[in-house]
């Protein structure tokens, strides 16, 4: 268990108290989106396409009709054409028309109970006629290639995107000139790097529960990372008003990004409306990988010029993206990306620029680093490269670079608080870099640093005292396993002073939450944690005036005491909130209730430093950073490398619970070193090849090293609660090229493609000798 | 949907004749294979015979003729610790042990498993280079097929409709012979990217028993008898393995698929044999 | 609302009596009939873990189980392994250790850990990395899992 830190002063913050939600979890009754039952519920399934791309000719539903127990049977011809997406709206709640990738649901049935809904469902006969599959995005556009959306040009974009054909988007961002600056360089390295698509593997596949109450109000409950995101979703592409649609969260059996955006909520909505009854429907496993989202493949070429001492000189990124068939989180990916492609270093001459392409495999979109991990495996690696034509230690070409206080990130915006130096000193010193670098035995080691955004959007907090002055946090952020709950209400505690046992932290709830665009981005402690204490501090003002009245002394004297006390600074005299809580909710003024909102608004892109065309988004988040050391063995006689060890630093502002953080550091270690070594979606034509835990493989006990030890460095964000950023992504955006260069330490093997599978270790293997 | 009906015979004979008396019926054990297929909807019997109440099926035990008897109905955590697996055919419970993990070596049976045959499972490599035979009972009584002719092809073995494997028979090991069983997979547990199974005993420095098998790499094992048989009686060097690898290599045919490509398994066979085979010398305290 | 005949099941030290066809799995009951919900449908497949359960007093999948064949063993689920409804030590070391993300594997993972501690009660790092292999975790990397098991007061 996480050391609490001796020199922390605070009350609440800093201290690694069990999450608050760990008990019920333990005890096997925590309920998730399967375990809940509404009276009289029907269960929904769906029929998908068995063809990548192809235009729908008719539906005959009769079969599926007549089976006992079906309840009502839905097909593209009974919704009408409204479109969602965050950044395109180009997605239906169902194929309408044309289908776009194998495994898209074309038609749905809600029936008495979940077999006969799935075997209804594959009653359902629909002809097709077969169009020309497009598999990657080099196919989609070349001229003349199938277009995969003919109304693009129609759709409602909220960016102004440069779309056309296949291409769904294209962004860029230079500072300086490369072009020039490539003369003025000692040393040029332009390599390739590709990635793969990756399954997010919640442990809880999807799912969602639907009921229509009499007055036409519907009750929407799902598996999702935003109440709200799953709220305009739904009625976008259903096109319902907000107002009608109440969506909830049980708990959530975690999130990397596949569940912020909708996926079988709109279908679920639908039965329940149309079947008049509520419908659960349950992905299976199977549905699960072929229709929810993914990792996206990346192409990254990156050209980096250097000065024979290592200053960095100049950095050009191109990038290539498959987007799958719907937009979805695509556009903000690429941005991402390609404001990420510089690293935490400081590039006096810098562009980065890429396309995101439709091709008919399912969406791919938001996944823990959106778009960071691509591009740190081919910055980072390249690094190493670098360093190592140089005769530089890499950690000290990292050092040389990183980005110093007052300099700002690619694009313009100001870095406020930065670590990333601190942190490569300390893995440097962990894991006794100098040392083991000399005298590597079979085992190699890499190193890796990133920074990446925490922050991004609007969210709000409500803090509202009770009749005997405890309290009700309500956020709307939905806790996905990963503790926001927990960290929240220990926010809100150190502000309020009082217990943790003291707050009650709400479930997200539209009708009730205030607004909270989601838990993503690596966002919620930062952003939301900030509206905690702003509302929080809204409550105090409002105690600390009604404490005025009863002990008869000006505001401006009081202070907050441990324990849900106000005092009179300097004097003994002191009123409980239980006696404030009583006096507003009978007496005077009225019951307490503080209240935040915010919208982050610090610019991405400063016009006089940098130029941009075609970014998605105006403005992203603060930055948090980390550096890494892994460890890695290789077989010689196959080829399988496998991770051994792995020393992070991890710069979060100030950390809320170190135990937590913890479990951040440890968790993307795991699902990025899945990722680096054998994770990946295998597609034969427009087949999803492995869609099954049998064939899909995630790191298991023996795969993940026990050996995982975390630094926290602590560098406050100045507008951050307490202090703190998120640390949500960044653990796993580091894993690829710390393990891709440790491969290399230990073999003079340089690999660029992920995964580092036996089977290319051992082909670089082979090739060297 | 019609509901398949449900049995839970106490003998074989009644076993066979539920299955004479039906062309959908599936025998289930451990539900490790079967149950799986059920719920992913790719097998619909008409009705299920539950054999957990055969106790024929439950046992280990030394034949007279000195062949071991593993019942079908023998779970994979109880192969893994057999003490009557002893000397060359521990290489069974070794690929016992590495079947899966500790949930489904409790509830998986060998007969189960080698039944279903997929050809990237661990016991049929194992049972291949054992020479073990499979017991079946059927409409016309008990036969023993050897696993030379059992694996037939991806997913089809000698099993005829209405058989029953009855138990798994392991001939006595070569004396003094050591058994390794040597797995590549994408992680712990997971189907085998290839496998070897190595049986040897040596007098001397001279190999006495040879068996090699490889698996995962075509649709049944592959052994090379001809090639075994000229290595015996002489010294087993890195050129006499290195020949042998490459030439159960030229003798596999393998597909490529979601855990690795055909190429790269030609590839790796002869690396796996020298590996096992190394291990075997080491294991027979030959250091040479 | 399986069709098919009425078993009695054997869990967590009662009788309790529940609709089965040949077909329906154990998961299925326990979760639908039974209303204990520990036990989670991760894949259906037998490879995630989150529906181990003890038959026997052996580990097993719930989902590759099928209901009828399961009359007459002792089932034990998580649920089983509470102590009046409280924390066991196992569960308590699971919350006190932070082994505790999501918590969709974490009813399965206790029951793992439970059998490996049963065998072997003072297990090393290694040895519960070898009892736990056949349960995944997409949350924690494992690190404070494998704390909770070794630290088990009273164990």
């Amino acid at each position: 268990m996480a050391a609490d830190k001796t020199t922390n002063k605070m009350y609440q913050v800093g201290k690694s108290i069990p999450k608050i939600d760990a008990k019920e979890k333990v005890l096997g009754q925590a309920q998730y989106i399967a375990d809940l039952i509404r009276p009289n519920m029907l269960f929904g399934a769906m029929l998908q396409s068995p063809y990548a791309h192809a235009k729908i000719i008719s539906y005959d539903t009769s079969e599926a009709e007549k089976v006992p127990g079906v309840k009502c049977v839905l097909t593209g011809d009974d919704f009408e054409d409204h479109k969602m997406g965050p950044f395109i709206k180009d997605e239906g709640a169902i194929a309408k028309g044309k289908v776009r990738y194998m495994g898209e649901p074309v038609a749905c049935v809600a029936a008495e109970d979940e077999a006969t809904a799935r075997a209804a469902a594959l009653l359902i006969d629909v002809e097709y006629e077969e169009l020309p599959a497009i598999l990657s995005p080099e196919a989609a556009l070349e001229p003349g290639a199938a277009v995969i959306h003919e109304e693009l040009q129609d759709y409602f974009k909220v960016f102004e995107a440069i779309a056309e054909d296949n291409l769904m988007s294209f962004t860029e961002i230079s500072e300086g000139d490369v072009d020039k600056a490539w003369d003025e360089c000692d040393l040029i390295v332009e390599n390739t790097y590709e990635t793969q698509a990756q399954n997010h593997l919640s442990l809880e596949p999807c799912g969602a529960l639907a009921e229509v109450e009499p007055d036409g109000l519907i009750n929407l409950w799902s598996a999702n990372q935003s109440v709200f995101r799953v709220q305009a979703n739904v009625c976008e592409c259903l096109g319902l008003p907000m107002s009608r649609l109440r969506s909830m969260t049980p708990k959530v059996g975690a999130g990397f990004g596949n569940k912020m955006e909708a996926h079988i909520q709109p279908l679920c909505v639908a039965l329940a409306l149309a079947s008049k009854r509520p419908v659960k429907m349950i992905l299976s496993r199977e549905e699960d990988f072929e229709t929810v989202r993914a990792r996206h493949p990346f192409k990254v070429r990156c050209k980096t010029g250097v000065m024979n001492d290592g200053t960095f000189v100049a950095r050009e990124v191109e990038l290539l993206v498959d987007g799958g068939a719907f937009a979805d989180d695509s556009p903000g990916v690429l941005g991402n990306a390609a404001l990420m492609s510089m690293g935490p270093y400081h590039f006096p001459n810098a562009k980065a620029f890429g396309k995101v392409a439709y091709t008919n495999h399912l969406r791919f979109a938001a996944f823990r680093g959106f778009g960071n991990p691509q591009v740190t495996f081919a910055g980072e690696s390249q690094l190493d490269e670098i360093a190592d034509k140089l005769g530089i230690d890499p950690i000290d070409l990292r050092i040389k670079n990183v980005l110093d206080k007052g300099q700002k990130w690619f694009g313009g915006q100001k870095v406020d608080s930065n670590g990333l130096q601190e942190c490569l000193e300390k893995v440097r010193a962990s894991s006794d870099w100098d040392n083991r670098r000399k005298n590597s035995g079979d085992n190699g080691i890499g190193v890796s640093a990133a920074g990446h955004i925490s922050g991004l959007l609007a969210t709000g907090a409500i803090v509202r005292m009770l009749e005997d002055g405890t309290f009700v946090l309500n956020t709307g952020a939905t806790d996905i396993g990963q503790g926001s709950d927990t960290v929240l209400t220990q926010i809100c505690a150190e502000a309020l002073q009082i217990p943790i046992e003291n707050i009650r932290t709400a479930a997200p709830d539209t009708d009730g939450s205030p607004y909270n665009w989601g838990t993503t981005a690596s966002r919620v402690t930062y952003t939301t944690g900030r509206a905690v204490v702003g509302a929080a501090e809204d409550a105090v003002r409002q105690i600390k005036d009604y404490a005025a009245i009863l002990l008869e002394s000006s505001a401006d004297d009081l202070e907050l005491r441990e324990g849900g006390m106000v005092g009179i600074k300097g004097a003994n005299k002191e009123v409980s909130f239980f006696e404030i809580a009583a006096m507003t909710h009978w007496g005077v003024g009225g019951p307490i209730v503080g209240s935040h909102t915010l919208v982050f608004d610090q610019p991405t892109i400063d016009p006089k430093r940098a130029v941009a065309r075609g970014m998605p988004f105006t403005n992203i988040g603060v930055f948090t950073f980390a550096a890494m050391v892994s460890e890695v063995a290789i077989d010689q006689v196959t080829g399988k490398a496998s991770a051994e060890g792995a020393w992070y630093a991890v710069d979060v502002g100030q950390a809320i619970n170190p135990g937590l953080v913890e479990g951040q550091v440890d968790g993307g270690y795991a699902q990025g070193l899945g990722y680096t070594l054998f994770e990946e979606m295998v597609w034969d034509d427009g087949r999803l090849a492995n869609p099954t835990l049998m064939d899909y493989k995630a790191p298991g006990t023996a795969e993940v090293p026990y050996e995982i030890d975390t630094t926290i460095v602590e560098h406050p964000e100045p507008d951050g609660p307490f202090g703190a950023k998120g640390v949500g992504e960044i653990t796993l955006v580091t894993v690829p090229a710390s393990i891709a260069n440790a491969i290399t330490h230990a073999s003079c093997l340089r690999l660029r493609k992920l995964p580092l599978s036996p089977e290319r270790v051992l082909n670089g293997l082979m090739e060297n000798e | 949907m019609t509901e398949a009906g449900y049995s839970e015979p106490v003998s074989v004979d009644e076993v066979v004749t539920l299955l004479a008396a039906d062309d959908e019926a599936k025998c289930v054990a451990g539900g490790a294979s079967l149950v799986a297929m059920l719920n992913a909807r790719l097998v619909e019997p008409s009705r299920l015979i539950s054999l957990r109440h055969v106790e024929e099926l439950q046992k280990i035990e030394l034949a007279e003729d000195g062949w071991l008897r593993i019942g079908a109905l023998v779970q994979h955590c109880d192969v893994a610790i057999a003490a009557e697996l002893t000397e060359g055919n521990q290489v069974l419970s070794q690929a016992a042990g590495l079947i899966a993990n500790p949930v489904i070596r409790d509830m998986g049976t060998i007969g189960g498993s080698v039944g279903h045959f997929d050809p990237a499972a661990d016991y049929p490599v194992a049972l291949a280079a054992l020479g073990a035979e499979f017991e079946i009972a059927g409409a016309n009584g008990r036969r023993s097929i050897p696993a030379s002719e059992f694996f037939i092809d991806w997913y089809e073995t000698a099993l005829a409709p209405g058989d029953l494997i009855t138990c798994i028979r392991v001939p006595p090991p070569p004396a003094g012979s050591a058994g390794v069983y040597e797995k590549l997979a994408k992680v712990k547990g997971d189907m085998g990217i290839a496998m070897v199974a190595v049986v040897m005993a040596m007098e001397g420095d001279a190999v006495s028993h040879l068996a090699v098998s490889v698996g995962g790499c075509g649709p049944t094992p592959i052994r090379l008898s001809d090639a075994e048989q000229a290595l015996i009686g002489g010294r087993i060097d890195e050129a006499a393995i290195q020949n042998l690898g490459d030439k159960l290599s030229a003798a596999s045919d393998p597909v490529d698929d979601v855990r690795a490509s055909a190429a790269y398994r030609k590839i790796l066979i002869p690396r796996l044999v020298a590996r096992a085979i190394g291990q075997a010398k080491t294991k027979l305290g030959d250091g040479s | 609302m399986s069709s098919g005949e009425t078993i009695s099941l054997k869990l967590n030290g009662e009788v309790r009596e529940a609709t089965a066809g040949p077909t329906t799995t154990l998961l299925e009951v326990i979760r639908e009939q039974l209303g204990l919900t520990g036990a989670k449908k991760g894949c259906n497949q037998g490879v995630c873990g989150a529906c181990t359960v003890l038959i026997d007093g052996k580990l097993a999948r719930a989902c590759l189980s099928l209901a009828v064949n399961s009359v007459g063993r002792e089932i034990t689920t998580n649920e089983g392994l509470t102590e009046d409804g409280e924390p066991s030590p196992l569960q308590q070391s699971f919350i006190d250790n932070g082994a505790v993300q999501c918590g969709f594997c974490t009813s399965g993972m206790i029951v793992s850990s439970h059998h490996l501690l049963q065998d072997n009660p003072s297990p090393s790092v290694d040895e519960v990395r070898d009892g736990l292999s056949g349960n995944v975790c997409r949350c924690s990397g494992y690190k404070k899992i494998i704390d909770a098991v070794r630290n088990v007061a009273g164990g």
